[in-house]
């Protein structure tokens, strides 16, 4: 047990190396998989969560632990594909149309790929054609949406009803959230959850797919 | 007594109380207006479509605004803004993107803003110091930024009445970020210090050096300086304080020394939460902040006048995130009157949208946000 501590606080120091190293020492001990996925990735990122969302930790922890926690999915990822594990979720993300900043919308994928979400990350700039077609190829439960401006916060209105049109919104749940977006504006468009930082995404995703 | 608009500034700069609330609208690279904003506000206000307004930032898509509208508004400053390197002009890869003189390419989707998207340093996994020492820096004494700038200064200074705020190129914060990638040097300050640090100092040292020398041109007609560098996010502070204190501070001291120097006063903007750096900031040496975005974490304009009114002016401070893009004018004024009511006590306030306006923003509630303030300015 004491090596899954290890790698879950390898991944709250952001030690990637050490990550690496450690879940590979597990696997070759006969851990499985998914119990370093659990209880040492996603332990590790859990934390980083709570601590991020009560400003104890800032961007830069976080991006370092999400790194670290990478460098161990890498190694993890083919042995899941072979246990066949599933995902708790998938989510499909972006910025909207128009919008550039992406900082926010990658730090809600990192949290929620490390609470064991497969997260298709569409980058910014995403017209809805494109969530669309990603939710398809996906068959995504959710998508998230990011913007950051006033001048392209309406355009997940037009992402929203474009998935109407598709014949999608009933299958997706839809997530939205960035500096501008409030719990208002999302009930407003007809968003079903709103997260004003990642680690408040990451239980709303669960939440909107009835997981814990 | 009635002060000219030079003379108001600068009693608001020296804590003292101006004869009306200052204004100011395209004066800095974070005051003025989108391209389509202005030509939304032209059509608004009747006035020609032509000619075509002069580019503010290219990057940004902002101009600067017709005269007629800063009169209209009685805008109070004016901005001075260097000239581009002969030596490595911006190098166009397609009519929606081009490379800067710091290898940075910029792209921006269709109609929208460019971002930084690429540069020198941003594929490399652990970048070092002798990665720095190889790099074709830009070359601060290219005589193409500063060509015509003492005569511009002079003309602003002695035909016009309006203070004259010199921009300068953003702070290593963001510098760094354009050249590195936004989060790969956010993460090279906690796990590559010595790369993320000596990235910073050759970034001050150029912008030390341009400063000096745009000084020295025009330094005679400048009223005060301005320039940026984010380090706040709607929630908080982009990275702990201490990583603050420890990394960025001496180097913005630097920077505000260098101005110091030439005795002139600094506008200094950040965008977001920056509640928790702000005795930091007064004391590396800035005499203004901007935008004062209100609707961030801790951002409340009343206790900033109260905990830091002695030593800091406020520069900006009208909600963009809500009340000017989705208010009536009727909250537009409400905004207007808090502010001025939180801000301007005493002087050590101008007044002005938190962020450059917006194409959504309607040209009307930016006329209603300057008849308010004229009104309730006084
Ligand atoms: C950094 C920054 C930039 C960088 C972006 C770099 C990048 N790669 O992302 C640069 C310098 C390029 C930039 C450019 C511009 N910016 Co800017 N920028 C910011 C700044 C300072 C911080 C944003 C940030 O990175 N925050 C850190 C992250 C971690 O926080 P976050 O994004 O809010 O995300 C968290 C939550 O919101 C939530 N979340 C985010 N997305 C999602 C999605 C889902 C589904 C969920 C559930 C949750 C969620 O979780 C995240 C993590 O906890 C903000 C200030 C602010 N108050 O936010 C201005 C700000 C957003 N920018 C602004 C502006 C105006 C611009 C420009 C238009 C400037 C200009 N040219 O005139 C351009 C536009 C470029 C474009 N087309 O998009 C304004 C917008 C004002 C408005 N009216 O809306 C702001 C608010 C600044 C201000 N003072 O007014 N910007």
């Amino acid at each position: 047990m004491v090596d899954l501590k290890m790698l879950a606080e390898a991944v709250i120091r952001g030690d990637a190396k050490e990550c690496a190293r450690l879940t590979q020492e597990g696997l070759d001990n006969g851990l499985s998989p998914q119990v370093l996925l659990n209880d040492g990735l996603m332990a590790g990122m859990a934390v980083i969560g709570e601590r991020f969302k009560c400003n104890d930790i800032y961007v830069p922890e976080v991006l370092i632990a999400a790194r670290a926690m990478k460098a161990g999915m890498v190694i993890l990822r083919p042995k899941l594909a072979e246990t066949g594990a599933k995902p708790v979720g998938k989510v499909v993300a972006g910025t909207v149309k128009g919008d550039l900043h992406d900082i926010g919308k990658n730090i809600v994928c990192m949290m929620l790929e490390g609470a064991g979400f497969q997260v298709t990350d569409l980058g910014n700039d995403v017209a809805p054609e494109r969530f669309i077609q990603a939710i398809k190829e996906q068959e995504a439960q959710i998508v998230g949406m990011s913007a950051l401006l006033t001048t392209t916060m309406l355009n997940m209105k037009g992402t929203i009803e474009a998935l109407k049109a598709a014949g999608l919104r009933e299958k997706v749940r839809v997530m939205v959230g960035g500096a501008p977006v409030t719990q208002r504006f999302a009930e407003e468009i007809g968003a079903d959850g709103y997260a004003e930082n990642a680690a408040v995404a990451v239980e709303k995703a669960k939440e909107l797919l009835a997981v814990h | 007594m009635m002060m000219t608009h030079r003379e108001r500034i600068l009693a608001v700069l020296n804590h003292k109380e101006p004869d009306r609330l200052p204004l100011d609208l395209g004066s800095a690279i974070a005051t003025t207006m989108t391209a389509k904003a202005h030509e939304r506000m032209r059509a608004y206000l009747g006035l020609p479509s032509e000619p075509p307004p002069a580019t503010f930032s290219r990057r940004s898509s902002t101009v600067i605004p017709d005269e007629a509208i800063l009169r209209r508004f009685d805008v109070d400053a004016r901005p001075l803004i260097l000239g581009n390197p002969d030596g490595r002009p911006d190098r166009e890869v397609s009519p929606d993107a081009f490379v800067d003189e710091w290898g940075v390419t910029w792209a921006r989707p269709e109609g929208g803003h460019f971002i930084s998207t690429d540069g020198p340093f941003y594929h490399q996994d652990e970048p070092t110091r002798e990665d720095l020492e190889k790099f074709p820096w830009p070359d601060p004494a290219d005589p193409g930024r500063y060509r015509g700038l003492r005569e511009r200064a002079k003309e602003l200074h002695e035909k016009t009445d309006y203070a004259v705020m010199l921009n300068l190129g953003v702070g290593p914060v963001h510098q760094c970020q354009f050249v590195r990638g936004y989060g790969e040097w956010l993460e090279d300050l906690l796990i590559n210090r010595a790369f993320a640090e000596g990235l910073m100092d050759r970034v001050v040292e150029i912008w030390v050096e341009i400063t000096d020398r745009a000084l020295e041109e025009a330094g005679d007609s400048v009223d005060l300086v301005m320039y940026g560098d984010d380090v706040g996010t709607q929630k908080g502070l982009l990275l702990r304080p201490e990583l603050y204190r420890q990394v960025i501070k001496p180097r913005h001291k630097r920077m505000a020394d260098c101005v110091k120097r030439h005795g002139k006063p600094i506008l200094y903007h950040s965008c977001g939460s920056v509640y928790a750096l702000v005795p930091d900031l007064i004391e590396v040496g800035i005499d203004a902040l901007n935008p004062i975005q209100v609707t961030a974490a801790e951002m409340d304009t009343r206790r900033l006048k109260r905990e830091f009114g002695r030593d800091l002016i406020f520069w900006g401070g009208i909600n963009t995130q809500r009340v000017l893009p989705l208010g009536t004018p009727e909250e537009v004024r409400e905004e207007v009157m808090r502010r001025i009511e939180d801000l301007a006590e005493g002087g050590g306030y101008v007044l002005c949208a938190v962020h450059n306006i917006q194409p959504e923003v309607p040209p009307e509630n930016v006329v209603t946000m300057y008849e308010a303030a004229q009104e309730y300015g006084r």
